[in-house]
């Protein structure tokens, strides 16, 4: 299902209220044009998975927090601020989590130039 | 009073790879413990999408390295759904057999370090070791490799099971129900284990639906979610399949429910055999080739029970390459749990509750 970034947050209270409380995971493609984030919720009663999926204008990747609903949220986000550059606004920690990556440039982008020596930020 | 910051790691006997922990107490009480990952990173998603598609297999194996089949199962079955190939009934049967003694041998991984952990019993260590070889060694008949096989191939496996392979399981299943029974005695009798363990590291049940844990942390919390039975792939639902829940939530739950599942994972073996005699078509797969079938599907979502939890991945094709793959690794969202579980506890019990949540940590940071 495709929402807009200004729901984003809203269509996920709303899923979490009828009963998706449980977060399979969170996760980004880069189509170059824009890059997806992608929420995979899950439903343990009814058994049943809601795929909500929200395009980000490159120029501006940044999404709002949801560690409020849920707290298991915290480490795919900020995988994926370190993976793809894509800012998460109103996080309490700021720490990345690999953290180890010092390079230029977000790895899993497609911008991203494979094979070239390592350069330092 | 002061709070102490320590550091453990990231290397540690204890910490099953390189993990770091940081570790906030008050006197001998944990106030906070801060995992810190990525000393493993290789950056596999981003190597798929510069092979082609079967070119990854030997790179999902090293993702977990415990249970290497079951993440090559889990790509393997990623790429099928997005090429459309479709498994025979005989191959099903086939990767369950194998999916399964795989899970025998991780759940012993996990026995024995666990009960090196607590460091009072080399007994366990030693058995748990023993018994992983055994399975190694029918996983070496049926693939040829010891550890990492790359045995699955689009649509079934590499090659016909050998000769011998079912009566040296099926003996090999008769040997270890008796001795299963030695490791349920020592877990119900042994008092110092049961002091390690029970009430330990308690994980509530609101707690493990919204932190997203997934396996056996999830259910011996008293969640009913196994993807066999939820979501079941393959034959798993022709064969009867009850997965084991627990309420307690504790560590001692955590590792009954690791050896109730060997139990039952004896049981899918033995009906496997059995209804593989009837099935159809043929358990071997396509050849590796540098030329494989269009996709069909732009996007593919496969979950999997692997031994340490859901895996999920999520493959957006392209036409030779996934053009983007991206994993949900079991062990990194129970790991991201350790806070939670750990506070309030003891320093001495920190490591028999990281042991329980069954850390690979190659998985973690993928």
């Amino acid at each position: 299902m495709s929402i807009e970034k200004k729901d984003l947050v809203k269509s996920i209270e709303q899923a979490y209220s009828e009963g998706y409380t449980y977060l399979v995971k969170i996760t980004a493609v880069d189509y170059v044009k824009t890059v997806n984030v992608i929420y995979i919720l899950r439903s343990l009663d009814k058994n049943q998975d809601k795929i909500l999926e929200c395009e980000l204008d490159p120029a501006n990747l940044s999404v709002e927090t949801i560690t409020h609903i849920y707290e298991g949220a915290d480490w795919y986000e900020r995988e994926m601020q370190e993976m793809f550059g894509v800012r998460i606004n109103g996080r309490k920690a700021k720490r990345l989590i690999l953290e180890k990556w010092d390079g230029k440039g977000y790895p899993l982008r497609k911008s991203f130039e494979w094979g070239k020596p390592y350069e330092k930020e | 009073m002061a709070i102490t910051r320590i550091n453990i790691g990231p290397v540690h006997p204890s910490t099953h790879g390189v993990a770091r922990l940081v570790v906030d107490l008050d006197g001998d009480t944990i106030v906070k413990v801060e995992p810190h990952i990525g000393y493993l990173h290789r950056g596999v998603e981003k190597l798929v999408e510069n092979r082609i598609y079967m070119q990854s297999p030997p790179y999902m194996e090293k993702i977990d390295y415990v249970a290497p089949m079951a993440v090559d199962e889990l790509y393997v079955a990623t790429v099928e759904k997005a090429l459309n190939v479709d498994v025979s009934e005989k191959a099903s049967y086939a990767r369950i057999i194998l999916l399964e003694l795989q899970r025998i041998a991780s759940h012993l991984f996990f026995i024995g370090s666990v009960t090196n952990d607590l460091g009072q019993s080399f007994t366990g260590f030693m058995w748990g070791f023993m018994d992983r070889d055994k399975v190694l060694r029918l996983l070496e008949n049926a693939t040829g490799q010891r550890m990492f096989y790359v045995n699955m191939r689009l649509g079934g496996i590499n090659r016909e099971f050998p000769k011998d392979f079912e009566y040296e399981t099926k003996e090999f299943l008769d040997y270890f129900e008796k001795r299963l029974k030695d490791y349920e005695n020592f877990i119900e009798k042994n008092p110092i284990f049961i002091q390690r363990m029970k009430g330990v590291g308690i994980l509530n049940l609101d707690d493990a639906i919204n932190l997203g844990v997934t396996g056996h942390v999830l259910r011996a919390s008293g969640v009913k979610y196994d993807v066999r039975k939820n979501n079941p792939y393959y034959k798993y639902s022709e064969l009867n399949f009850h997965p084991k829940i627990l309420s307690d939530g504790d560590n001692l739950s955590r590792f009954r429910i690791r050896v109730m599942e060997i139990r039952e994972s004896i049981r899918l073996i033995r009906d496997s055999f059995y209804k593989m005699e009837s099935a159809d078509g043929s358990m071997v797969g396509m050849p590796v080739k540098l030329f494989s079938p269009k996709p069909t599907n732009k996007i593919s979502i496969v979950n999997r029970e692997l031994p340490r939890g859901e895996g999920l991945m999520y493959m957006v094709a392209d036409d030779k390459k996934p053009y983007r793959l991206s994993m949900r690794a079991p062990t990194f969202i129970n790991l991201a749990a350790l806070n939670k579980i750990a506070k309030g506890h003891k320093l001495a019990d920190l490591f028999s509750i990281f042991g329980t949540l069954d850390m690979v940590m190659a998985d973690v940071d993928r």
